[in-house]
């Protein structure tokens, strides 16, 4: 597989990787047997980022939710430790619809306060390498000079900072508005929420 | 229900947090410019041995670029002003004008209620993205103005001021209409950009699919399609023109925060950073605004640009109250 482009990038990243923590919401209440939930998500960047084209998909979110089923189901196949009852009874899960709302859309307008806010959690140094890399625009090169470090120390810095947001934003470690939008799929009963999973309003 | 059970098929198998933590690192290193042959060859390896490794690294360039917009936080950006809670709750948002910390981020963002105003804007040297209910998104660019209005039959923005990016659903029953003083450009799935100069040109850039550009009340239109452009003057015929890949892009360049000066002359730099920001640049003689500039700025810092400018073109920069003039150095 060849390396991902920066148009690709960009389109992940404005269309798929805000709905990751409804992806792993979903996908954590029918935890299938013999993948861990991170392989799943793993597999579906794989095949969204080694699509031809994306300009054909209208609904991302939901193109998503049937990449990463297909992922499930290939893999079911394959292992051969499931029953077909099993089988049959993931097929017919309902991934949930896709209509942006108008709470959609403010949720949008909050993104930047939520990373304003989730900048601030950051380790100082990787915090300040961010600030200067992402909002200030230097280079990690100009940022070495600046602080007066290695760049192999700054590149560090702005792993450790891009692991720290993107667990925090892809994970859900805030409650994303964006979740008390969905239409969720009617096949779960709430009460099946895994534990210190926070009520959607 | 328990929570997801980890049953290992193979033993051997590398874990998925092994592999997020090398893709961090690749994108990291990416981070710093183009990687070279020896590490391109090293990732390519590297990920060609397992797709989870292709998607973790996919995801991380995800993430970066979704972190771009952090750039739209200027550099007034202090996070101690920031470091409450960050969990959110629409009450919490709700309640900004009690608590100093939300009411601040509402000022930040400028948060409106946007159907009830129908009024979309973005301050002198904001970037904004804006999903709109149909599944369509506009980007403003700096000091930009849009006002939808979507009925029934036709989803119509209009541009009162600026430039911006539309990123349309398609939708063939519903046309997707931009209006831009007396021009009309409709979409048929695509995403492009229309901006309005100061002289009233309006200028349209396709980046992906097709439109329709015509003046309101005209029968004629003119196709754009990808990677076109066309600056409707006056009452000039409309005349498609063809750009590159790369000019499309730097077209674009704004939605995160850089500037690209490329071809420009230093006034028409100036007038491009007067944009974004009240920093003015002046030249003492008009000899020196038709020096040409080049090279990718922040559209934040308009004085590194003039400081960076003056040096490589041995120029004399003398500070103003609000801004720099440029002056051809004086021979002691």
């Amino acid at each position: 597989m060849g390396s991902v482009t920066r148009q690709r990038a960009v389109w992940l990243a404005e269309r798929i990787f805000p709905h990751e923590p409804a992806l792993r919401a979903w996908l954590s209440r029918r935890p299938p047997v013999g993948l861990e939930l991170d392989d799943i998500v793993q597999e579906t960047y794989a095949i969204l980022a080694g699509l031809e084209a994306v300009d054909h998909i209208r609904t991302p979110r939901t193109y998503m939710f049937e990449v990463a089923k297909s992922v499930i189901l290939q893999n079911l196949r394959r292992s051969q430790v499931v029953t077909f009852e099993a089988l049959a009874e993931f097929d017919s899960l309902q991934t949930p619809s896709d209509e942006p709302s108008p709470e959609t859309a403010a949720a949008n307008r909050q993104e930047l306060g939520r990373v304003a806010a989730l900048v601030a959690t950051l380790p100082p140094r990787p915090r300040e390498v961010f600030i200067l890399r992402k909002i200030h625009g230097l280079s990690q090169k100009e940022i070495a000079a600046r602080l007066n470090l290695a760049e192999s120390t700054v590149e560090k810095h702005v792993g450790k900072a891009l692991a720290v947001l993107t667990a925090k934003i892809g994970r859900g470690g805030i409650r994303r508005l964006e979740s008390s939008s969905h239409r969720e799929p009617t096949d779960q009963d709430p009460s099946e929420r895994r534990p210190g999973e926070r009520r959607r309003y | 229900m328990s929570p997801p059970t980890k049953i290992h098929l193979n033993a051997d198998r590398e874990s998925a947090a092994d592999i997020e933590a090398a893709a961090f690192a690749w994108a990291a290193r990416a981070d710093r410019g183009p990687l070279s042959a020896e590490d391109q060859g090293a990732l390519d390896a590297w990920m060609a041995a397992d797709s989870r490794r292709a998607g973790a690294y996919a995801r991380a360039l995800a993430a970066d670029a979704y972190l771009d917009r952090a750039r739209a936080l200027g550099p007034g950006y202090q996070p101690a002003r920031h470091a409450a809670s960050p969990v959110w709750t629409r009450r919490r948002l709700l309640a900004g004008a009690g608590g100093g910390v939300a009411a601040s981020l509402v000022a930040a963002l400028g948060v409106t209620t946007l159907w009830a105003r129908d009024r979309i804007a973005t301050p002198k040297g904001d970037v904004r993205r804006v999903s709109l209910p149909e599944g369509s998104a506009v980007t403003l660019n700096t000091d930009t103005v849009v006002r939808p209005a979507f009925a029934k039959a036709e989803r119509r923005i209009d541009l009162v001021r600026g430039e911006a990016l539309f990123d349309v659903a398609h939708n063939p029953a519903r046309p997707f209409r931009v209006f831009a003083d007396d021009v009309r450009i409709e979409a048929i799935g695509t995403s492009f950009t229309v901006r309005r100069h100061e002289n009233g040109d309006v200028e349209v850039v396709v980046r992906q699919g097709l439109v329709d550009v015509r003046r309101v009340g005209s029968a004629e239109g003119v196709r754009l399609a990808a990677a076109t452009t066309s600056r409707v003057s006056g009452r000039a015929p409309i005349r498609p023109q063809v750009l590159s890949p790369e000019a499309v892009d730097k077209s674009l360049a704004w939605r995160e925060g850089r500037l690209d000066l490329t071809g420009l002359t230093l006034a028409e730099a100036a007038a491009e950073f007067a944009r974004y920001s009240d920093y003015q640049i002046a030249f003492a003689t008009a000899d020196v605004g038709r020096l040409e500039v080049s090279g990718v700025y922040s559209v934040n810092d308009p004085e590194g640009f003039a400081k960076a400018a003056a040096l490589s073109l041995g120029l004399e920069a003398r500070a103003l109250p609000a801004g720099v003039t440029l002056a051809t150095r004086t021979t002691s």
